[in-house]
């Protein structure tokens, strides 16, 4: 059996480090006029309203968290994984569930078992609920690779989807849950919008720096390794399939942790927000972006949340069809983006 | 070089958006005195309330057409500022803030979908901004807050009129099934709570997702259980439709109860003959309102064809009200005096006459009728393929 040599040297070249992007950003044109288009976009939307920048600052933080996580998945690792948003789902609802208060049980359609948690004790508990739901999955999915794979994230999406929907005794089904607490420390609550998004960011930074701990340690550099040639790292001697199990967890802690900030942030949830669109989105994020780059995930969710929100501002949109002329021009944005960029916005590795 | 032509894509398209912003930033400031009152509008225009939103929408813009074409209020137009909250609340939220905070709205027109509407008005309350839907049907909304109205009635409304209905026309064991959505879900819940404290009997049940396109082991399962009655509770056209057609090719011939959907133009169309006799009880124009009748006459000349009608009735009626309660405030900036205005107000329109809003923002004097479907053959554009049978019994 031949193993292919330049490969490795590849993987332990793509390994991230700040000062690798600042080589990669220098004389790269492209990388500078879209930071320069992101900029002039950030300041035309605060300059629109702060209150509305904040929200879409907000959507991206969250967004963000959940394209970071999911690139350590599908761009370090090469698994591509359509049931991301699964995890997320679950982190809302656990962390919906576990504060909800006595309110409930006056409820004239149906009521839910009341737990009355604070957030941020609900928050660890939804982490870890997410990550056990992860490992037992996990255990399943190791038995697939590459296009099996996407199948039965798939599969996984959609269970959760209709778990979400039909446990209706514990998620209230269609119904939504609503009046979802808002984060409180002592007697402070992040009932403003600012402060809100303040923490989603703190939390955004602790997940870059824990993707960026992960993939520039040696453990990143077996996921990379796994990715270019799986039977060649075994040969190695390394336990794959622990490596593919551990990496699979912590990206759905940290999807159940952008999932329970999203539940408290909205204060509604309801299955729709955890539908297999939803997935496909991100993964479009993670693409635009670029994968196995942290950087990527961020620069991608800025920009497809600020393409979105942006299309708010075309004018001249007649008014019966607004927003489906929204949706189209999104789309062929985004198409033209792909189109130039298949590696997306700063990524390397090609799926 | 490929590099080249991207870069110029870019500046192409840069330019392009900050000249379409300049154009736009230009046309605000020329107004004047004379500035139109600002109304946001919140529907789901994209996504899976699509049908609603549109409709919704449509029927907004005509009627601000029309009171802007009789010269508007006391000289000032209306302007309506229209946003896609989809059916979600994130979108909701986005949407909410875009208006209230880049466009200064303080009093929103929406939105369509329950969801959405449970997404924004936490925010609402707290910004004390009016938002006032035409179609939200949870019951939960009742209890959303001081600035939220809506001329929907509420799910719990119709479960009441429906199980009295079935009462009423001798219905003793039932049998149910419906799609697991909110608004099905509702319907079937509050049907079958009314249903059983007047003494009767569900005596199976059955649920389906959305995207299902074949029932027969459903319907089967709940056959067995030989109902007087099946009540139907779907949210798309397609699988309502489906429902009875299938129902009648297992070859049941007893009554089935629903709701406004399996009566839609669409499930009329894939259900044909099979639907005839199908009762609903809905919310639906008086053929006696002249007003409605006047509604449905210029939207159908604006738009070409009428769907959902009460809903459309309602969305019109919403921007007529708003319209007389601005008269009377004067100011679109005056959400107190805009909430004030609808507790005090009684209006008749094409929805209904003399209805008004409790202290929850809840609507009453409007009530659900009883529809039949008629026969193949009978089917027109202007009877939407049913006979309103009476207004729905309340003992």
């Amino acid at each position: 059996m031949q193993i292919d040599t330049t490969a490795i040297v590849d993987m332990l070249r793509l390994a991230q480090s700040p000062r690798e992007f600042l080589r990669f950003a220098k004389g790269n044109l492209e990388l500078w006029a879209n930071l320069l288009i992101i900029g002039w976009a950030v300041v035309f939307m605060v300059w629109q309203g702060t209150g509305f920048a904040i929200s879409v600052g907000t959507v991206f933080a969250i967004w963000a968290i959940l394209a970071v996580s999911l690139n350590l998945v599908v761009g370090f690792t090469g698994l591509l994984s359509v049931g991301h948003v699964g995890f997320f789902g679950l982190g809302a609802y656990t962390v919906a569930i576990l504060t909800s208060d006595a309110a409930y049980e006056q409820l004239r359609t149906e009521a839910i078992p009341t737990f009355g948690l604070p957030f941020f004790a609900a928050l660890p508990v939804a982490i870890l609920f997410a990550g056990l739901v992860a490992v037992a999955v996990g255990i399943v999915f190791n038995r697939f690779r590459d296009d099996i794979f996407v199948l039965v994230s798939f599969g996984f999406a959609i269970i959760a989807f209709n778990v979400f929907l039909n446990l209706r005794s514990v998620t209230r089904g269609a119904f939504g849950i609503h009046e979802i607490a808002r984060p409180e420390i002592g007697t402070w609550v992040f009932d403003g919008e600012l402060e809100f998004l303040a923490l989603v960011v703190a939390f955004l930074g602790l997940v870059v720096l824990i993707s960026w701990f992960i993939v520039t340690s040696s453990f990143g550099r077996v996921l990379t390794a796994i990715r270019e040639d799986e039977q060649a790292t075994e040969v190695f001697g390394y336990q794959v399939t622990h490596f593919k199990l551990a990496i699979w967890v912590i990206s759905a802690m940290m999807a159940g942790l952008a999932g329970g900030l999203f539940a408290s942030w909205t204060t509604f949830i309801d299955p729709n927000s955890f539908i297999l669109l939803e997935s496909m989105l991100l993964v479009c994020i993670v693409i635009l972006g670029g994968l196995a780059t942290i950087w990527g995930s961020l620069l991608g969710a800025i920009v497809f949340v600020l393409l979105e929100e942006g299309m708010r501002f075309i004018p001249f949109l007649p008014a019966e069809y607004v927003g489906q002329a929204r949706q189209v021009v999104l789309g062929i944005l985004l198409v033209i983006l792909m189109l130039f960029r298949p590696q997306g916005l700063v990524g390397r590795y090609k799926l | 070089m490929q590099l080249f032509s991207w870069k110029r894509i870019i500046a192409l398209g840069l330019l392009a958006v900050l000249v379409s912003v300049v154009v736009a930033c230009g046309e605000d400031e020329d107004e004047g005195d004379e500035e139109p009152f600002r109304i946001g509008v919140m529907e789901s225009l994209t996504g899976p309330g699509e049908t609603y939103g549109q409709v919704s929408n449509n029927a907004k813009q005509l009627a601000v057409a029309e009171i802007n074409e009789a010269g508007g209020i006391n000289g000032r137009m209306i302007q309506l500022i229209v946003e896609d909250s989809k059916c979600s609340a994130q979108d909701s939220i986005t949407a909410y803030n875009k208006l209230t905070d880049v466009d200064g709205v303080k009093i929103i027109l929406g939105t369509s979908c329950s969801g959405a509407m449970l997404g924004a008005a936490p925010l609402a309350e707290a910004d004390g901004v009016v938002m006032f839907s035409g179609l939200a049907t949870n019951p939960d909304i009742a209890e959303a807050g001081d600035y939220i109205f809506r001329t929907a009635m509420s799910d719990a409304q119709l479960g009441i009129d429906t199980g009295n209905v079935l009462w009423a026309d001798g219905i003793r064991t039932l049998a149910t099934i419906n799609e697991s959505t909110d608004y099905a879900e509702g319907v079937r819940r509050a049907s079958v709570a009314q249903f059983e404290k007047r003494g009767g009997e569900v005596v199976a049940a059955e649920q389906y997702a959305s995207e299902t396109t074949d029932f027969r082991t459903q319907l089967t399962k709940l056959l067995s259980a030989n109902p007087d009655a099946i009540h139907l509770a779907a949210q798309g056209e397609f699988s309502g439709g489906t429902i009875v057609k299938q129902l009648r090719e297992l070859g049941y011939e007893g009554p089935i109860y629903s709701e406004v959907v399996p009566v839609g133009s669409e499930a009329l169309k894939i259900a044909g003959d099979a639907a005839t006799g199908l009762k609903a009880i809905t919310a639906d124009l008086d053929p006696a309102n002249n007003k409605a009748q006047e509604v449905l006459g210029s939207y159908r000349d604006r738009y070409g064809q009428v769907t959902l009608p009460w809903y459309l009735g309602s969305a019109y009626d919403d921007v007529y009200i708003t319209a007389e309660c601005l008269k009377r405030t004067g100011d679109d900036q005056d959400a107190d005096g805009f909430r004030d205005c609808l507790y005090d107000i009684t209006w008749s329109g094409a929805i209904g006459v003399g209805y008004s809003f409790d202290d929850k923002g809840e609507v009453v004097g409007l009530s659900n009728v009883v529809v039949e479907v008629l026969p193949t053959g009978d089917r027109t554009e202007d009877n939407n393929g049913y006979k309103v049978l009476g207004g729905a019994p309340t003992e």
